[in-house]
């Protein structure tokens, strides 16, 4: 643009030099304007809050036949925030009269279809659900789920967490305590409030500092834009983002905005944003059905989320909750017969202990690595995902009970020793999936996983590799071929000479291979792992489900390898799934935030042996608690059970290990202190009364196992390993692949040898399967 | 007519395992009942993602059921997953204890898998295990 100048005024180089600097000036206040302008449309029309994955339980099954009792499904409703007693037909409420229990569930968006509120009433009997119907008109139900508990989030950078909500799904009480209380002018001003700003003016001016006036748009751009000191400047650049933003956008886009985004409090390291997710912190419920006075006290806490805090300052709280009742009631908004009754209204907020991120650190440790696999951090941590999980509610808390009261009394005996620590994970023996994961004994710390990233010694927990090796070669082993349990040196070139010896310093001679496990002999073991082949077994191994490769030396047969709890539990799965590896999962679904299925995590098996031996080794090892060295276990545990389980114990006492399975849950516990020192327990006095306490309290199937076709039971003579007959007083019945049994009989024996009294009174498992 | 169709309903036609299979009810839970419908449903409906979760819930309700894991077998077959075809059929083996017209539809089914993953001869002894079953 040309500009023609009057010929007087060029012979005024001052006005022009004057008009060149406010020219100058002005296009720098616009330049500025426009920056504010294209920062407040690009960041706020493209605003996308980042949003935490949601992290859920598994949802808990109902249906009939059910194994649940009322006491569970009570603790699972308290769990999930239901309240006592009904209220019309509000979801969320329950009522127990004995072995009664009725119901309305909560609504909830599964990955395979939204599940409505239901009115169930549910009869028990037996540790059973007997009866399933629907309360009021007795129609039966055949499966329904409850709403799966919120058990954390994976969150954005200062663990920000909201629930977003939309303009129309906000109480129309909320809004009018907010306009009432903190801006009263909101419908009418352009983004800031002359009044406030010449009482801000005055107050700066006078000297008592930058402050107040702030209209509900000055507080979201101050929210949104900026940081928090008190300047001129950003006053200034606040007001004129404020106008701006009144320029491009209308007021309910900005009330909305405003509404998602404000601060509303702390939950540990969590911070609580937006009035959606206020409602669920402080009341358990969605915003949508907040009553007058819960609005009001959430929209007083907007001034000071800590200074209002209801549950450390529950007075303060109240008188500031009455206040915007009051304002509310000034402007006419309520009524009196309203106010009154809010006013008297108690705080009412959940009485919940603050989890920040997780109750459950180590679980959600699990759950973020198996989705880093398949998602960036970023996109895990912002695009609010809804993750299922495996993780049940009663089997992780049994766990963490039984680590935490073990290692303090174990603590409690021992002086000037650092803390215990010990790590569990327990698994379905089916499917694989997780049930329950604890890192260590400070079970909300967010820190050192021992159950994922503790490498330790295993012990005598490799074991059942070399007998599972022996086992699939029957014409050489069954479960009573002799092994030679004598001095024992191995001679390897390149390394020391390697001599085991037994825990008990003692040699046992001649002793059945089912004895020489369940006793835990190392130089039996060890004779019978050198005779196989280190590197056979170390492929068992492998096949297992060990993928860390294991140094070839003949002490790793005795467990001179570091492994994980993880990786340990990698291995009796495959053991306790009948010779099917099976993956250790800790999510089943992944929805997006709008709730569309994005991804499954499927079930997947692979047989890796034949199921004759693994039924073989299973036997043994149920031998390892019947009368082996975890017969201690029946103190905790019924032996009807039949769990098949293994002690592990290192060198100098420094880990203890117990890996053991009934019917249907694995778990394995590890023991140890951190810097290695001896913790003077053996897997039997430290471990295995850790996998008893949490094991007791829990439902399970016992262990029986389905008999491979080519399985025969047959009975011997427990000393000698002959046949024996009906002669025979101390003759037990022991499994056999077909061909297998010893032929040779004992005296007592008269061919042909009918059956004898079995050695365990089970039924078989086919007439469990018809019961 | 009328003594055709009395004759079919007298004298069955000779029964595949399969079609054995089908004239059993999977469990006597309904809840395991209305899950396998819905799968088999979705699995028409070439919606395997959604069969599958259907088949895997009842399997946590009932995990020693050799119906449903044969169920998943035939799924994993039609998605193509052989792999996973063949041991979910060995699964249901494991604890489908003496039904035979089972054990045999697993057979077929895990010889099936093995043809398609070229493993011929594999697959034949898979059908002759089968064939030694129903006869």
């Amino acid at each position: 643009m040309k500009l023609n100048w009057p010929a007087w005024r060029r012979r005024f180089p001052f006005w022009r030099i004057l008009r060149l600097t406010l020219l100058a000036a002005l296009l720098l206040v616009a330049l500025f304007a426009l920056y504010l302008d294209w920062r407040v449309s690009e960041e706020f029309s493209g605003r996308r809050w980042a949003m935490p994955a949601r992290v859920y339980a598994r949802a808990l099954e109902l249906f009939p036949g059910a194994r649940l009792t009322p006491t569970m499904l009570t603790q699972e409703l308290q769990l999930l925030g239901y309240k006592e007693g009904f209220d019309g037909a509000e979801p969320a409420r329950f009522e127990r009269r004995g072995d009664v229990i009725e119901l309305v569930t909560r609504a909830f968006p599964f990955w395979d279809g939204a599940q409505p509120a239901r009115a169930l009433r549910l009869a028990f009997r037996g540790g059973k659900i007997e009866t399933l119907r629907e309360r009021g008109n007795d129609f039966p139900v055949d499966l329904v789920r409850l709403d799966p508990l919120l058990i954390g989030g994976i969150y954005p950078a200062h663990n920000e967490d909201r629930v977003l909500v939309k303009f129309d799904e906000v109480p129309r009480d909320l809004v009018n305590a907010l306009l009432a209380i903190e801006d009263r002018q909101f419908y009418s001003h352009i983004g800031v409030d002359p009044r406030g700003v010449a009482r801000a003016t005055v107050a700066t001016l006078s000297g008592k500092g930058v402050q107040g006036g702030s209209t509900l748009t000055q507080q979201l751009v101050k929210n949104f834009y900026l940081t928090p000191e008190r300047t001129l400047r950003r006053k200034v650049t606040e007001m004129v983002m404020a106008l701006l933003l009144e320029l491009h956008y209308d007021k309910q886009e900005i009330l909305e905005a405003y509404v998602n985004e404000i601060y509303l409090g702390q939950d540990r390291n969590r911070a609580i944003h937006g009035f959606g997710l206020a409602a669920h912190h402080y009341f358990g419920k969605p915003l949508q059905r907040l009553t007058l006075a819960e609005s009001a006290l959430l929209v007083g806490m907007v001034k000071g989320p800590s200074l209002y805090d209801p549950h450390r300052h529950p007075q303060r709280a109240l008188e500031r909750r009455n206040l915007v009742l009051a304002e509310m009631r000034e402007l006419g908004h309520i009524n009196a017969e309203q106010f009154l009754r809010a006013k008297a209204s108690p705080l009412g907020v959940a009485e919940k202990p603050g989890v920040g991120t997780s109750p459950h650190p180590a679980f959600l440790d699990l759950v973020r690595r198996q989705l880093r696999q398949d998602y960036d951090e970023s996109d895990i941590r912002s695009e609010g995902l809804k993750i299922f999980t495996t993780l049940d509610p009663h089997v992780q808390r049994a766990a963490e009970r039984a680590l935490v009261t073990r290692l303090a009394s174990l603590d409690a005996a021992r002086k000037g020793t650092p803390p215990l620590e010990g790590a569990i994970v327990v698994t379905s023996t089916e499917n694989g999936e997780v049930q329950a994961l604890v890192g260590g004994r400070d079970v909300r710390y967010e820190g050192f996983n021992r159950a994922l990233d503790a490498h330790r010694p295993v012990g005598s927990l490799l074991k059942p590799a070399i007998y599972l090796t022996a086992l699939a070669e029957p014409a050489r082993y069954t479960l009573v071929t002799p092994l030679l349990d004598e001095r024992f040196v191995w001679k390897s070139r390149g390394t020391e000479d390697w001599e085991p010896r037994n825990y008990d310093r003692k040699f046992h001679g001649r002793v059945p291979l089912r004895t020489a496990l369940a006793e835990s002999y190392n130089v039996s073991s060890a004779r019978l792992g050198t005779e196989l082949g280190i590197e056979r077994v170390l492929g068992t191994v492998r096949r297992l489900g060990i993928e860390r490769p294991l140094p070839p030396f003949a002490a790793t047969l005795l467990g001179a390898a570091d492994l994980t709890p993880l990786e340990v539990t990698r291995m009796y799965q495959t053991l306790a799934s009948g010779g099917f590896r099976v993956p250790p999962r800790a999510i089943r679904e992944v929805l997006t935030s709008d709730g569309q299925p994005l991804k499954r995590y499927g079930l997947s098996v692979e047989q890796a042996f034949e199921p004759a031996p693994v039924y073989l080794l299973t036997a043994a090892l149920q031998g390892v608690v019947r009368d082996g060295t975890a017969q201690g276990l029946k103190q905790y545990v019924s032996p009807e059970l039949n769990v098949a389980g293994k002690t592990g114990t290192t060198d100098e006492l420094r880990d203890a290990w117990f890996a053991g399975f009934t019917g249907d849950r694995l778990a394995v516990v590890w023991l140890g202190y951190d810097d290695n020192r001896p913790s003077r327990l053996t897997g039997a006095s430290g471990a295995m009364p850790v996998w008893g306490d949490m094991m007791a309290p829990l439902t399970h199937e016992p262990l029986v196992l389905p008999q491979p076709e080519n399985i025969e039971l047959v009975a011997v003579d427990p000393q000698t390993g002959l046949r024996a007959g009906a002669g025979c007083i101390n003759a037990v019945e022991l499994p056999f692949i077909t061909g297998s049994a010893p032929t040779a009989r004992e005296p007592c024996a008269a061919p042909p040898a009918p059956t004898l009294s079995p050695e365990k009174k089970s039924k078989s498992w086919w007439q469990r399967l018809f019961e | 007519m009328v003594l055709a169709l009395v004759r079919c309903a007298v004298v069955p036609p000779p029964a595949t395992p399969e079609e054995a299979l089908a004239r059993t009810p999977v469990s006597d839970s309904n809840a395991i009942v209305a899950l396998v419908e819905a799968a088999r449903t979705d699995t028409d409906g070439g919606n395997f993602i959604k069969a599958a979760a259907a088949l895997e819930r009842a399997l946590r309700i009932e995990p020693r059921n050799p119906r449903l894991w044969h169920e998943l077998a035939q799924l994993k077959l039609k998605e193509g997953d052989y792999v996973q075809a063949a041991s979910m059929a060995a699964r249901s083996n494991t604890w489908a204890g003496t039904d035979k017209m089972l054990r045999a539809a697993n057979w077929r089914l895990i010889g099936e898998a093995r043809r398609s993953t070229g493993d011929e001869a594999g697959a034949r002894a898979a059908f002759d295990k089968a064939d030694a079953l129903t006869r």
